[in-house]
């Protein structure tokens, strides 16, 4: 018979962690990989955190020495009309472009998953996301030779007698300060429609097929089923997309940039836009380096607080954070 | 599961005449994508000045194309070299810093790897904005360099953080067991991280690919000289102006040499696309579908 095994008593000998310098050499490798990453995240972003200072400098490229004005640029900022009305535009078109994003996708996503052959549904697909891999500058080119005086939307409008032959043959359509709005929205919705339909694919694709077999026994029709066990089941989906684009609506840039000009500047004017008019391309006079970094710091401060709401948002709730 | 498509059987027509509908929607909607390309590409060669609703061009020519070639004493051939170098160098040294930066953020047990991540963390909650990249780029004398359009955008958290989910997937024992058997960082890294993860360095290198060849913006800021402008910059310049003047000897309109330009900027990606597509929809649910 086998002798029962004796528990020693171990109590005496105290694993202790190595010393932090022990760990450190043990990775001395590692860090010496990192170091590229790090001289570039540093360079990249974080010295130019240094250049905050410069919102409470004039400073302009004028060959004078940047001269120190304390809260004069953020004054300035408060009373400038032209950084308010940029600050509403980027609001509204954000805003209207993510409710705008967030319905037609659900919805699209919900019709592909009807479809039922996979070959289909996969050639489907491939058109639908194709347009979100072209880059804005060729998708704003496109669109400006389509709506341009006697452009596809003018020849069309043309042919119900929605204008006359004047208006067929001058109004560019991205010009006008009405329509202006309305064609970014669709522009962006062609563009992003389809792909922003991946990922509510990939969660239809996790919901078990047990819900939907029991609520067929229990009678429910198809559009029943769509309403009370995949909706539902996607909602979590919707809502971390949703709270994940809340926090970017204020970097909206290329997109307008691309596609505006200086006569729907009332219409169409961005944070990002109008910063780079004042410190880069100012139509008159010299770049504005201190006011410029006035406003983009003003933005970030906007950015951070709309991301520690959202990521409160997120971790009531998902149960945690964004990240 | 898969329902029997049949309209004269009650059990299943309600379903069948919403597939039908269904189709029928789907199609539109594709149209809708494709037509504006298509209608871009007969008009890129068509000579003819105004153009109808035609999808196939009425006065046919390739005069678009061989002014794009030829213009400039073939500056846009020079900007399409420019794409595909930024394109190439960018996507490897964006794939490096990535891999990596992942490969640093999941040694657990390494000193400092918490704050590693916050200082990525960080940069993706608050950025300095525009100017003082300016300042920092012109300053360490990058500006008017290609690396000032290279550096940042290869440097891009995003991809980062995709990649580390990709490699904490990787199992942990092979990395011990190379250690065990005397295998450095470099050695692991190399011969084990890189090679286990080839599905995630093809569709995160074709993000980075995309975003490099689509690149317009830091160009425009931090380049003056006009023959270091890729492809993307000189169809913006010629689609905004509408007043250079062709040779006579071209048989084309502006508008055709305009949709030629586009073409040619697309036309890369459209050879790709049908084959690299699986790597593309990789990449955004491994982000996605982590939880």
């Amino acid at each position: 018979m086998a002798q029962p095994v004796q528990k020693g008593n171990y109590d005496h000998i105290i694993v202790k962690k190595p010393s932090a310098w022990v760990r450190m050499k043990k990775y001395a490798g590692f860090y010496l990989m990192f170091l590229p990453v790090v001289v570039v995240l540093f360079i990249f972003y974080y010295a130019p955190m240094y250049g905050i200072t410069f919102a409470f400098y004039n400073y302009k490229p004028n060959g004078k020495e940047p001269q120190f004005v304390g809260l004069a640029n953020f004054q300035k900022l408060f009373s400038d009309p032209t950084f308010w009305a940029s600050f509403k535009n980027t609001l509204i078109i954000s805003l209207v472009n993510l409710a705008l994003a967030t319905v037609t996708s659900v919805v699209v996503a919900l019709l592909l998953n009807e479809i039922q052959r996979a070959m289909v549904k996969k050639v489907i697909n491939t058109v639908l996301y194709l347009p979100h891999f072209l880059s804005w500058v060729v998708v704003a080119s496109i669109f400006m030779l389509l709506v341009q005086p006697n452009g596809l939307l003018s020849q069309i409008l043309h042919l119900f007698h929605l204008i006359d032959d004047t208006a067929l043959a001058q109004t560019d359509w991205l010009t006008q300060k009405s329509c202006w709005r309305i064609i970014f929205y669709f522009i962006n919705r062609w563009k992003e429609i389809g792909w922003g339909t991946v990922i509510y694919i990939a969660a239809l694709a996790g919901i078990s097929p047990d819900y939907y077999e029991a609520a067929e026994i229990d009678g429910a029709n198809r559009w029943q089923q769509t309403l009370n066990i995949t909706l539902p089941s996607l909602s979590n989906t919707i809502l971390v997309v949703f709270i994940l684009n809340l926090a970017r609506v204020m970097n909206i840039f290329e997109s307008v940039f691309v596609l505006y000009n200086s006569a729907v500047y009332s219409v169409a004017d961005v944070i990002g836009t109008y910063t780079y008019r004042v410190g880069l391309k100012p139509t008159v006079g010299l770049p504005n380096y201190g006011y410029s970094t006035t406003i983009g710091i003003f933005k970030s401060i906007v950015s951070l607080i709309l991301v520690l709401i959202t990521d409160e948002i997120s971790k009531k709730v998902r149960g945690y954070g964004l990240v | 599961m898969v329902y029997k498509f049949s309209l004269s059987d009650p059990r299943y027509r309600g379903r069948s005449i919403f597939a039908i509908f269904n189709f029928a929607f789907m199609v539109i909607l594709m149209a809708c994508m494709l037509l504006p390309i298509i209608k871009v590409l007969a008009d890129s060669f068509n000579a003819d000045t105004v153009y109808g609703f035609n999808l196939w061009p009425s006065n046919p020519t390739i005069d678009g194309y061989a002014y794009v070639i030829a213009r400039g004493g073939s500056e846009y051939l020079k900007a399409f070299g420019i794409s595909v170098y930024t394109t190439i160098v960018g996507t490897f040294i964006g794939l490096l810093l990535s891999a990596i930066g992942a490969y640093i953020l999941i040694q657990r047990e390494m000193p400092g790897n918490k704050f590693f991540g916050y200082m990525f963390l960080f940069t993706m909650m608050f950025n300095a904005g525009t100017i003082p990249l300016f300042l920092v780029i012109r300053a360490i004398g990058l500006y008017n360099t290609l690396w000032a359009v290279i550096f940042p955008l290869s440097m891009n958290v995003y991809n980062l953080i995709l990649m580390r989910s990709f490699f904490e997937q990787l199992p942990k024992a092979l990395f011990e067991a190379a250690e065990i058997d005397g295998c450095t960082p470099y050695g692991i890294f190399f011969k084990i991280v890189l090679p286990l993860s080839k599905a995630a360095l093809a569709s995160i290198g074709l993000f980075f690919a995309v975003a490099f060849w689509s690149e317009y913006v830091q160009y425009v800021i931090y380049i003056s000289d006009t023959d270091k402008y890729n492809f993307q910059v000189k169809l913006r310049t010629l689609v905004i102006d509408d007043t250079f003047t062709l040779d006579s000897n071209f048989n084309a309109s502006l508008n055709t040499v305009k949709n030629a330009a586009i073409i040619i900027a697309i036309l890369p990606f459209i050879f790709i696309y049908p084959f690299c597509q699986k790597y593309f929809m990789t990449g955004v649910t491994m982000g996605a579908v982590k939880e």
